[in-house]
């Protein structure tokens, strides 16, 4: 043991520290490894922690993937995480996991697309502004700003619009997203070129 | 990504996020720099991700976990527990292990290996090894023992005169039904996906170390020897850290917790109840043994709860935020909070 | 205005000072799943700051009559101000826990005894200043002899 060096025991990152060192902190997203682990091991509390670990992201995902709609939302979430649940023996390491989460986000995500009526086309001129449900700007000028720029992410194509909130949301490598998405690393970067651009074109005068 | 002299629209992400080799990087860099087009397609790209940085995270709502939580509590159990007869002893210790592995499909047949004697599934003896379906019972005399492995999340060792017979083997749901004897499972799963039912009722967190015995009655007990283990029932919940048990009955529930180390007229008097007893049991307890009395609070009649809540007070002192009117009229967050508080002397 | 502060300043170190403590408890007190296999858990008392307590202690022990002492594995939780004790030292031999932490200028001792069946809440003592060598060695001294079992 070396102190000051960090160690992965039951799901926490523990700091080997001289007796005047701070301890470690518990919620570190390095501590997935031990965590799935655990989950592994049948720890249902550890399956609970997983989900608080990337509950808001998927949540956060689904919601901006079906226009603010938080029944669909909530229902992709629910769904992803019983599926993930009953596999997750299957997983061996974190960077494996979070590959295999997302995508069972994006076939959530395009299944349910797929199933619903399609979505009515908003137009450039009458970007709907939907309320953030749980929206942090302080400032209305922000708030409007976020509406316009979730209006305009609604109206993307499927695919663009996976690809934007997938790097949005997670610190993805194009690599992993390439995985996620099940397309070359090229395409997920040709998607993330159009659907920006696309995106920038549609609210041009948000922030001139 | 391929050497290129055309324009660069659809790496301009790619290169913006710094996922490009640096040559081509490079490349890309020079073709900007000499491309009106391009420039203005990056400049879009990078406005357009400027826009997505607005995007909040959203907090995914509660309702969620509980709804996958009911989702997972699902069973059929109570169409099936009630017919069983149940009869002698039966042991159950559940511990984790290191492994478990989705991908058993619906009523499929689970490996069976004799470990002493002549065990029995259906109506054949297993020499070796064999398979157990859903719906067969798996039998032991007084001198054998067999080993079931359970899909692919653990095992189960059925003890000398067991009767144990296989409900339900699917991926979400791998069930037994103990109808007398002893079995001890290794399981490495997250819970809820392995059950045993009994009539004494379901032990909820299966990430402790715990025993549960049934005997002929019904009446079983539980015991936890590590971590702790929520036990509920019909809206009934005991709580039980390691270290203590809870009697369960059945058709009644998880009865009240108490520590094993407790005074025996404690133990005696929680298991006769009644009025008497109730003296007893406040005469007896100990600052740890607020485990039993906190949960007796939500138990005995209201006219009996004062004596209860004056004796915890006595043993420790009221945490700030617990008022005696509150705590009385069993105000759930107060209740909650006291909770907290007490399982420090637990 | 600048004494006044200092004096202000002073004063509320002096009400962080006061009655910065350790309480332990079993895993469950803690209601975290993370530590349901610790040692025992516990938490500061009397700081007003927890998250900044400084806290760490070692593992003391006397292992077939020879001296032992490992850094301790000590974990924190959602909760500020509690934390987990996870048995990193042998299982053989006699050991106790040495706790030790700061919370601005006041200071907190434990001195934990560990029994076959886990930390021996009878028998541990707390300090409002981190235990010292003789303290410790007491503590381990009865326990190897029996005292604490």
């Amino acid at each position: 043991m070396i102190p000051g060096s960090w160690e992965m025991e039951n799901g926490r990152k523990i700091l080997h520290a001289p007796s005047h060192s701070l301890v470690a902190h518990l919620s570190d997203r390095e501590i997935n490894a031990a965590i799935i682990e655990a989950c592994r091991q049948g720890d249902r509390d550890a399956f609970r922690a997983l989900y608080d670990i990337y509950k808001d992201q998927v949540y956060s995902i689904s919601l901006y993937f079906f226009h603010g709609d938080q029944a669909a939302a909530s229902d992709v979430t629910q769904h992803v995480f019983l599926k993930l649940m009953t596999g997750i023996g299957r997983f061996r390491g974190d960077a494996e996991f979070s590959t295999w989460l997302y995508r069972l986000v994006v076939n959530a995500c395009m299944d349910a697309a797929r199933r619903r009526k399609p979505a009515a086309e908003i137009s450039d001129r009458h970007l709907e502004m939907f309320a953030a449900p749980d929206s942090q700007e302080e400032a209305y000028a922000r708030r409007q700003m976020a509406s316009s720029v979730r209006a305009g992410v609604s109206a993307l194509p499927p695919k663009f619009r996976i690809a934007v909130l997938l790097r949005h949301f997670e610190d993805l490598s194009y690599e992993q997203m390439a995985k996620i998405l099940g397309c070359s690393m090229g395409t997920v970067a040709s998607r993330l070129s159009r659907g920006h651009k696309i995106l920038a074109e549609r609210l041009k005068g948000l922030m001139e | 990504m391929k050497i290129f002299t055309r324009h660069v629209s659809r790496e301009l992400a790619a290169y913006f996020d710094g996922e490009l080799m640096r040559p081509t990087a490079a490349k890309v860099e020079r073709h900007i720099g000499q491309c009106a087009l391009c420039q203005a397609e990056y400049q879009q790209v990078q406005r357009g991700m400027a826009m997505v940085e607005q995007l909040p995270s959203v907090v995914a709502p509660d309702e969620i976990w509980q709804s996958i939580d009911v989702t997972l509590n699902a069973e059929p159990r109570e169409k099936q527990i009630w017919q069983w007869a149940l009869a002698a002893t039966a042991v159950l210790v559940l511990v984790g292990i290191a492994y478990w592995r989705a991908g058993l499909g619906s009523g499929a047949q689970w490996d069976v290996v004799r470990l002493d004697g002549r065990p029995v599934v259906g109506a054949k003896y297993i020499s070796g090894t064999g398979k157990i379906a859903p719906g067969e019972w798996m039998e032991t005399d007084s001198s054998s023992r067999a080993g079931i492995k359970i899909g692919d999340i653990g095992s189960v060792e059925v003890e000398p005169n067991t009767r144990v017979r296989v409900v339900t083997a699917k991926p979400g749901e791998h069930r037994l039904a103990l109808a007398r004897g002893e079995i001890r499972a290794k399981i490495s799963a997250p819970p809820r996906l392995f059950f045993v039912d009994t009539a004494a009722g379901t032990a909820v967190d299966l990430g402790c170390e715990y025993s549960l015995d049934t005997d002929e009655n019904g009446t079983g007990l539980l015991r936890v020897t590590k971590g702790w283990v929520s036990f509920q029932w019909k809206g009934l919940e005991s709580l039980v850290p390691a270290g203590a048990s809870c009697h369960i009955r059945s058709r009644i529930g998880p009865g009240i917790p108490y520590f094993d180390d407790a005074p025996e007229a404690l133990k005696q008097a929680l298991a006769q109840g009644g009025d008497a007893a109730l003296s007893t049991i406040l005469g007896e307890s100990r600052i740890r043994d607020t485990l039993t009395l906190w949960h007796l609070l939500s138990r005995v009649n209201p006219n009996e709860r004062e004596r209860v809540y004056d004796r915890i007070a006595a043993l420790t002192p009221v945490p700030a935020g617990v008022s005696r009117e509150q705590a009385l009229r069993l105000d759930q967050e107060t209740l909650k909070h006291w909770k907290e508080e007490l399982a420090w002397t637990w | 205005m600048l004494r006044l502060g200092l004096a202000a300043s002073a004063a509320a170190l002096l009400v962080v000072a006061e009655g910065f403590t350790f309480t332990i408890g079993s895993p469950v007190a803690s209601q975290e799943f993370q530590m349901k296999s610790a040692a025992f858990v516990f938490r500061t008392e009397g700081c007003v700051e927890p998250a900044k307590a400084q806290i760490g202690g070692t593992a003391e022990g006397l292992v077939k009559g020879t001296r032992r002492s490992v850094v301790l594995k000590v974990a924190t939780g959602a909760r500020p101000g509690v934390y987990a004790v996870y048995q990193n030292w042998p299982a053989e031999g006699d050991w106790v826990v040495n706790l030790k932490g700061t919370c601005a200028n006041a200071s907190a001792g434990a001195v934990v005894p560990i029994g076959p069946k886990g930390f021996i809440r009878e028998s541990s003592k707390f300090y409002s200043r981190p235990a010292t060598d003789a303290e410790v060695e007491t503590s381990l001294k009865t326990l190897a002899q029996g005292g604490n079992k």
